[in-house]
């Protein structure tokens, strides 16, 4: 929670915030939830309610978007006082038993999803994948991240990821199966002490790799190792700035046509935290026929997915539509053929809003690397 | 209250396929992940909550490789206070009832008043060690805990039985109680926790620490002999009865009574 010399007051500076409300206008949780962040930074000021604000369901609410961090008006991140009273909670130890599973197997196996270490790598089975040595000099590392590696659903993004590289020529490894957990979820689970161990872990790992830059499948990790690793000596790029160059450079040939509407859903952790808007879109344009529509909520004020900020693990008490459906609710009105995201997490709340909505025959929900896939000459 | 509570280190064979080594006797574990024993975590948390509802006392103890020390720091984390790991590769620990009695050795000089364990464990599942583990103390027993009340010098056991009844004992104390999943909801150990209980006791010991006589612990002490472990082949394919209600009762009856079922 707090160190001796810090209070909760300071480490959050809950005395900068200056009630304006700036936060609960933005954030997309208040639609369908009683969480009130706003109120929340207000009586954490007392420190003798912590416990009591701790225990109240609707701080597991928070997708951790950072639209109020984003809005805030003076630079403050509402959000982490949530993320600091679930660190109460997770230190005691009486955390829902599937936020206790996916932590205690990050730890475990380093990943969330309760998969063994061994298996990390399985999606690569009959692919030619180059495998990273420490020391040995690489324009782009890949980091795949524990959804992308174990969820058939998403593995699609990395194996055509890779199909791409080998025939673009690019200078590319693969992080061997010691890859671990980003840590993306345990930061905004609350688990302060494990994020620390995954912040020194990784940071060790990654630093023995001689490599220009480091390249994420998932906007969650590309937003965690560039906000939360002071140390780690190479940048990072999501996948989506890296085929940009591809297409930019003319390496990228394509195959046949795709005369869809395809509407772009901006992750949180891509966009309004890592500010990549414009590469995605580049990509998609680049696709012959396709025809590129917006949602009115886009770029910084897209609509979150709810698939962030533990949200994988966390059921919302609430029964109100989800926002996941309420963004497929407004694909359909501008009659999109298909929803394009970059992010698994996007990828797999869409699709299940999709699939609940009944528009399995008329839409699809497909990751960028997927369209790439079908389209790109490999 | 002083408790001791078993604690096994098992493979989780859901993820991963399992493999029959080429001796036909062991099994391909290089792909798994391990973890506590299911019911073990309900054990200890079980021992947990009742120190904090009565005071005293948890001692963990685990067979095992060092590798399973994270899993016994876990407990200590959540609140255990000591731990003792036996590690001896002449234990024959395929074997419940040599288990049983290294466990036994290595709490039998020692005052308790329960003994808590998972009533079976996910990997060999003979549900045998704790209440073998009890006769080798003589001390009272109880299976497949669902409640555990502690009175004064008794414990009341609610026993889960077959077709959902529920067996309601009381128990002159000490005892052992093997414990049924979902007794409670195990907690989570948190980091900070699992590097606190870095500083607590966890003794590694062998049977001479214990003053085990190895012979009487070794493969040629058992009385199970490992003959050899398979896959089970699928040997037929499941029938779907097609039809109106009444059809498909007829179709139904007439396969069990050909098949000599009824």
């Amino acid at each position: 929670m707090t160190t001796e010399s810090q209070t909760f007051t300071e480490k959050y500076d809950l005395l900068g915030c200056i009630q304006c409300g700036r936060c609960t206008g933005g954030c997309p949780v208040t639609v369908r939830a009683d969480l009130n962040v706003r109120q929340f930074v207000n009586d954490a000021y007392d420190e003798e309610k912590l416990d009591e604000l701790a225990r109240l369901a609707e701080i597991w609410d928070c997708t951790a978007c950072h639209t109020c961090a984003v809005r805030c008006p003076k630079g403050l991140k509402p959000l982490e006082v949530l993320i600091g009273l679930r660190s109460m909670i997770v230190e005691s130890g009486k955390v829902e038993p599937t936020v206790r599973d996916a932590l205690q197997s990050v730890l475990l196996e380093g990943n969330p999803w309760e998969k063994p270490r061994a298996a990390r790598q399985d999606w690569m089975e009959g692919l030619d994948v180059r495998i990273a040595e420490p020391g040995e000099h690489v324009e782009n590392l890949f980091f795949v991240c524990c959804t992308n590696c174990y969820d058939p659903r998403v593995q699609v993004t990395a194996k055509n990821m890779v199909k791409i590289l080998n025939k673009a020529g690019v200078d590319y490894a693969f992080l061997p199966e010691d890859e671990s957990c980003c840590g993306s979820e345990v930061f905004t689970i609350g688990e302060e002490g494990l994020f620390e161990m995954t912040v020194e872990d990784n940071t060790e790992f990654l630093n023995e790799f001689n490599a220009d830059r480091i390249v994420t499948l998932s906007p969650h990790c590309f937003t965690t190792y560039r906000t939360h690793f002071p140390d780690l000596k190479h940048p990072v790029i999501h996948y989506t700035q890296l085929v940009d160059e591809l297409i930019q450079e003319g390496k990228l040939a394509w195959k046949g046509e795709l005369p869809k509407k395809i509407v772009y859903h901006d992750p949180c952790y891509l966009g309004k935290q890592g500010g990549i808007f414009d590469e995605p879109r580049r990509i998609l344009k680049s696709i012959p026929g396709v025809e590129l529509l917006e949602f009115d909520r886009k770029r910084e004020r897209s609509l979150c997915c709810e698939g962030g900020g533990g949200k994988m693990w966390v059921e919302s008490e609430s029964r109100q539509e989800r926002l996941a459906e309420t963004r497929i609710k407004n694909a359909k009105e501008l009659e999109a053929d298909i929803v394009a995201a970059a992010c698994p997490f996007c990828i797999l709340t869409l699709e299940d809003a999709m699939k609940g909505l009944g528009y399995e025959e008329e839409m699809r929900v497909a990751e960028i690397m997927e369209l790439l896939g079908e389209f790109v000459e490999a | 209250m002083k408790t001791f509570v078993c604690i096994k280190y098992v493979p989780d064979t859901s993820e991963a396929e399992v493999k029959v080594n080429p001796d036909g006797k062991t099994v391909d574990d290089s792909r798994f992940s391990f973890d506590i024993n299911d019911a073990d975590n309900y054990a200890v948390e079980e021992s947990v909550l009742i120190k904090e509802d009565k005071g005293g006392e948890v001692d963990v103890l685990s067979i095992g490789p060092k590798q399973s020390e994270v899993m016994i720091r876990m407990a200590m984390a959540k609140g255990c206070d000591k731990a003792t790991r036996v590690e001896d590769d002449r234990i024959a620990d395929h074997d419940p009832l040599i288990v049983a009695k290294v466990l036994a050795g290595a709490i039998k000089d020692q005052e308790f008043d329960l003994v808590l364990t998972g009533c079976w464990a996910d990997d060999d599942g003979h549900m045998a060690t704790g209440v073998a583990l009890a006769e080798y103390l003589g001390v009272n027993h109880a299976s497949m805990v669902k409640k555990v009340e502690v009175l004064d010098g008794k414990v009341r056991a609610h026993r889960e039985l077959e077709g959902g009844l529920m067996e309601v004992l009381e128990l002159e104390l000490p005892a052992v109680l093997t414990i049924q999943t979902g007794i409670n909801e195990p907690r989570y150990a948190p980091i900070k926790g699992i590097r606190q209980a870095q500083k607590k006791e966890l003794n590694v010991v062998n049977l001479d620490d214990l003053s085990i006589d190895p012979a009487e612990v070794s493969a040629d002490a058992s009385q199970v002999v490992l003959e050899n472990l398979y896959i089970p082949e699928v040997e037929s394919a499941a029938e779907f009865i097609e039809g109106e209600t009444d059809e498909k009762a007829e179709k139904l009856a007439s396969i069990l009574v050909k098949g000599g079922l009824v």
